[in-house]
């Protein structure tokens, strides 16, 4: 058990990795009643093409990692649901881009529950109708997301910036996709991705690490694993122009919505290099489009946008991209004047004045989500599968100089690499 | 376990909970009015105008920019009816000052900006500047025009309008549309000063501090006029129809929305809530809720097939997402269901399920300083301070029968379909 502090921000870190190659982290919350934990697999809704050690690549059908998650929850015995419910805790799970997480949040019967997640995650079972009826159900998912207007228009903007990366493949797939999906398919992804070696199990509130340790230890060690070889992931390579630099969706929303966003050159980075890209980036557009910016107070005093105008940063080793916007009544207008501004922001650079707010902002926000168990254990999950340390954010944040954020401002906003996604209702 | 101190200064009641567990100071104040057609919409419109600026910081980026300041201090507000109700809730989050090097104490500094957002606005020429009313009714309308946009918000939002038109629990929170136009600053100053001098404000603090503490600053903060504190009166429970209604409403929309009232008679003051609870958790609360397993699991027909209980109306609402041409299928599943309830076919597995469940989720509040905060509120609200432990050792003497009791009560006034256009 190796014990990581991290004095700044006043927590301790417990980790293991156990023979099999399962990562074990636990986060003890004092005072916390509850206990929260996530398993996760390095597996997403991007890893549809792949190959293991030495074998052939294999081309999977768009959705299959989020129709596994569903079918996950299906034992011999029946939902397990159902036994998560009798011990007291809710279970839920989730699939991204890049991961698959499987929670529950319990406060009583904390290891019975955690026995019970790890069991089931590593329990598959898959028959020809229990797949077949989960079609329709995933069916109405995808139906349920064709009527979110800020699904659709979130979602259209990474299509029209990217030609061939998978992030571009709706999470759920499609009507027709998921209809290729089998038992054999499904099994082969599990084997490939849900191999302890792949995945992270993070374990946070109140709980003795010494004892979550014994517990998975004792877990694993009754359960064989045939060892595995490599994960090779396949991309095509990825053009540096953007699909569609404008894409519209006809949907009844009130408002049209439109998003934007600026795609990079994949970084190239991962680990603590990826981490201080990222927020680098995140500040200097918390100072030129957050709230308190001229942009952002110019915008909505001339009705272009409103208070659901946001902005996000995403980047990884192969891809990095922005996603902004939010209601307009005005898309064309709204683009013209953000273009202006930001090459204007782009000569005489952000100021220091508001690159200390945005860092004070942005180290307030991060205080703040430690409260937060759920979204711990969802951040150091995702910044693990990076190779990243969440908890070296505050240092990042604080570190980070003016001339860091003023270059980003600089590489990031590529006029020919700029995407548009409206969501407009249909002319009469 | 850490209690909530009470005490009050002037109009407002004073609710802190001491505690050391969290890194910042959860701040959260409810004012409520009784919901009525001629003040709802500005009342609405109140906070959007409130946060453009006060009387110390008139520009709206001097304002957001004292936020950021603030180590990005959380600041936000919500309109929502509860009950007969419409409260207005601001909250504001900020970090406990030890993890940053801060030159002034960050409750402080907060709670006087509170003070300030609430009781010392902008002021022109005696009302509130034109500017920002205007370009906060545009707010608003958007707003109010933007919930068609959530198909799922928008259908259950229908169906209660529809089940509760004859009373004020058919309104929206954020007021109505045809209202905004006519809402002058003068006016919406008026009705601002009116609320200022009735509402109900109750102010909550949790975090490593104490109520002389909250008093003291709160007491600085806030420019009230001296008075009794304002109250909350108990909601119209009762019955509003005796026959089902049926509606359906066509739209451009990709899947079909099946929304259900059932009127319960029962509320959160309620001896009986506890047992309501348990209904709606056995109904439809949860994923091995009746109408989880039945809908979803069994038939295929929807990705979320669940209920919701508002226990301060006494309304427990369903919600489903199906294929249009399984309207009647689905309607006829889960009245099947409501008919198991009332006749008591309730297994001890369903029983016990719903009992841990429900009880888990009353043990984690305790870990979140708003969810805290909310439930303490809850109890404010409806007259009946009932605390957690109470709550669950009465959820945990509920019998098969009292669930059913329970049910022989609830009645289905409400069936509301959202689907697509037929074609002509």
């Amino acid at each position: 058990m190796e014990k990581l502090n991290y004095p700044q921000v006043q927590e301790t870190l417990y980790r293991e990795v156990m023979d099999n190659g399962l990562e074990v982290i636990v986060l003890p919350k004092e005072g916390f009643n509850k206990t929260y934990a996530t398993f996760s697999t390095r597996y997403g809704s991007i890893d549809n093409h792949f190959a293991v050690g030495q074998g052939e690549p294999v081309k999977v059908p768009d959705g299959i990692a989020h129709f596994l998650e569903h079918k996950m929850f299906e034992e011999p015995e029946g939902d397990i649901f159902a036994t998560f419910a009798s011990q007291g805790a809710s279970a839920n799970a989730f699939t991204s881009f890049d991961r698959t997480v499987y929670l529950y949040s319990a406060s009583e019967q904390v290891y019975e529950n955690l026995s019970t997640l790890i069991d089931f995650v590593q329990n598959p079972y898959f028959t020809d109708e229990n797949v077949n009826k989960e079609k329709g159900i995933i069916e109405q998912e995808i139906n349920m997301y064709r009527d979110n207007a800020d699904w659709r228009v979130y979602f259209g903007l990474i299509e029209s910036l990217y030609k061939m990366h998978p992030l571009r493949i709706d999470i759920a797939g499609t009507a027709e996709s998921i209809w290729q999906i089998n038992k054999e398919t499904l099994y082969s992804c599990y084997h490939t991705f849900y191999h302890p070696s792949n995945m992270l199990l993070f374990v946070v509130g109140g709980v003795q690490p010494d004892e979550v340790f014994r517990l998975v230890r004792d877990n694993q060690s009754a359960k064989s694993f045939p060892g595995q070889g490599e994960i090779r992931r396949i991309f095509d390579e990825e053009p540096e122009e953007v699909q569609a630099p404008r894409k519209v969706i006809q949907l009844s929303v009130s408002q049209p919505k439109c998003m934007f966003g600026f795609k990079e050159p994949k970084t190239g980075y991962t680990g603590d290099k990826l981490l201080r890209h990222e927020i680098a980036t995140k500040l200097m557009m918390e100072a030129l489009l957050g709230p308190s910016s001229a942009l952002y107070q110019g915008l909505y005093e001339q009705k272009l946008i409103s208070d659901s105008f946001g902005h996000e940063y995403n980047s990884a080793s192969d891809y990095g991209f922005s996603a902004m916007g939010g209601d307009t009544p005005d898309p064309d207008r709204l683009l013209t004047d953000i273009e202006a501004a930001i090459k204007k922001a782009k000569e005489s650079g952000i100021t220091n004045e508001a690159f200390q707010r945005a860092k004070r902002k942005k180290i307030g926000g991060y205080l703040r989500m430690l409260n937060s168990p759920e979204a711990i254990a969802g951040e150091f999950t995702r910044y693990r599968f990076r190779e990243s340390d969440m908890f070296r954010v505050l240092t990042h944040y604080e570190e980070c100089s003016l001339e860091e954020v003023n270059k980003r401002l600089r590489e990031h906003f590529n006029f020919d690499r700029l995407a548009v996604c409206i969501v407009e209702k249909p002319s009469e | 376990m850490n209690e909530f101190q009470r005490g009050r200064i002037g109009a407002i009641n004073l609710h802190v909970l001491p505690t050391k567990v969290f890194k910042t100071f959860a701040i959260s104040l409810y004012a409520g009015i009784p919901l009525a057609e001629n003040t709802v919409t500005p009342v609405a419109l109140t906070p959007f105008v409130l946060r453009r600026g006060t009387a110390s910081t008139p520009e709206t980026i001097a304002f957001r920019e004292k936020l950021d300041d603030l180590y990005g201090a959380g600041f936000g507000f919500d309109v929502y009816k509860r009950g007969d109700a419409q409260i207005v809730q601001f909250r504001m989050d900020v970090i406990n000052d030890q993890f940053v090097s801060a030159s002034q104490p960050l409750l402080a500094e907060a709670l006087t900006f509170l003070g300030d957002v609430v009781s010392k606005p902008l002021l022109e020429e005696g009302t509130f500047r034109s500017s920002y009313v205007e370009s906060e009714k545009e707010t608003l309308r958007n707003r109010l025009q933007a919930i068609v946009n959530d198909k799922i918000r928008y259908s259950a939002e229908r169906c209660v309008e529809e089940m509760c038109k004859n009373e004020p629990y058919r309104l929206q929170a954020l007021g109505r549309l045809d209202d905004i136009a006519g809402i002058s600053p003068e006016a919406l100053y008026q009705n601002y000063s009116a609320w200022l001098d009735h509402a109900a404000f109750d102010l909550y603090v949790a975090g490593d501090t104490t109520l002389e503490e909250v008093a003291e600053l709160a007491g600085k903060a806030f420019k009230l006029k001296p008075r009794q504190p304002g109250a909350y009166g108990a909601p119209d429970k009762g019955y509003s129809i005796k026959e089902t209604n049926y509606v359906v409403e066509e739209m451009d929309v990709n899947q079909g929305k099946l929304n259900m009232g059932l009127r319960t008679g029962i509320t959160y003051g309620d001896d009986a809530y506890a047992a309501m609870l348990m209904y709606n958790g056995i109904l439809g609360g949860y994923p091995h809720s009746k109408l989880f397993r039945n809908v979803r699991e069994k038939e295929s027909l929807a990705y979320y097939a669940s209920s919701r209980l508002d226990g301060h109306k006494g309304i427990c609402a369903i919600q489903s997402g199906i294929e249009f041409q399984n309207y009647e299928k689905a309607l006829e599943i889960i009245t099947e269901q409501l008919a198991s309830m009332s006749k008591g076919e309730l297994s001890d597995l369903e029983m016990n399920q719903t009992k841990a469940m429900i009880m888990g989720h009353l043990r984690e509040i305790q870990d979140s300083a708003y969810e805290m905060i909310a439930y303490d509120f809850n109890g404010v609200l409806s007259g009946n301070l009932r605390t957690r432990d109470e709550l669950m050792a009465q959820i945990a003497a509920i019998k098969p029968e009292d669930v059913a009791e329970v049910g022989k009560h609830v009645r289905l006034e409400t069936v509301y379909f959202l689907r697509n256009r037929k074609e002509a």
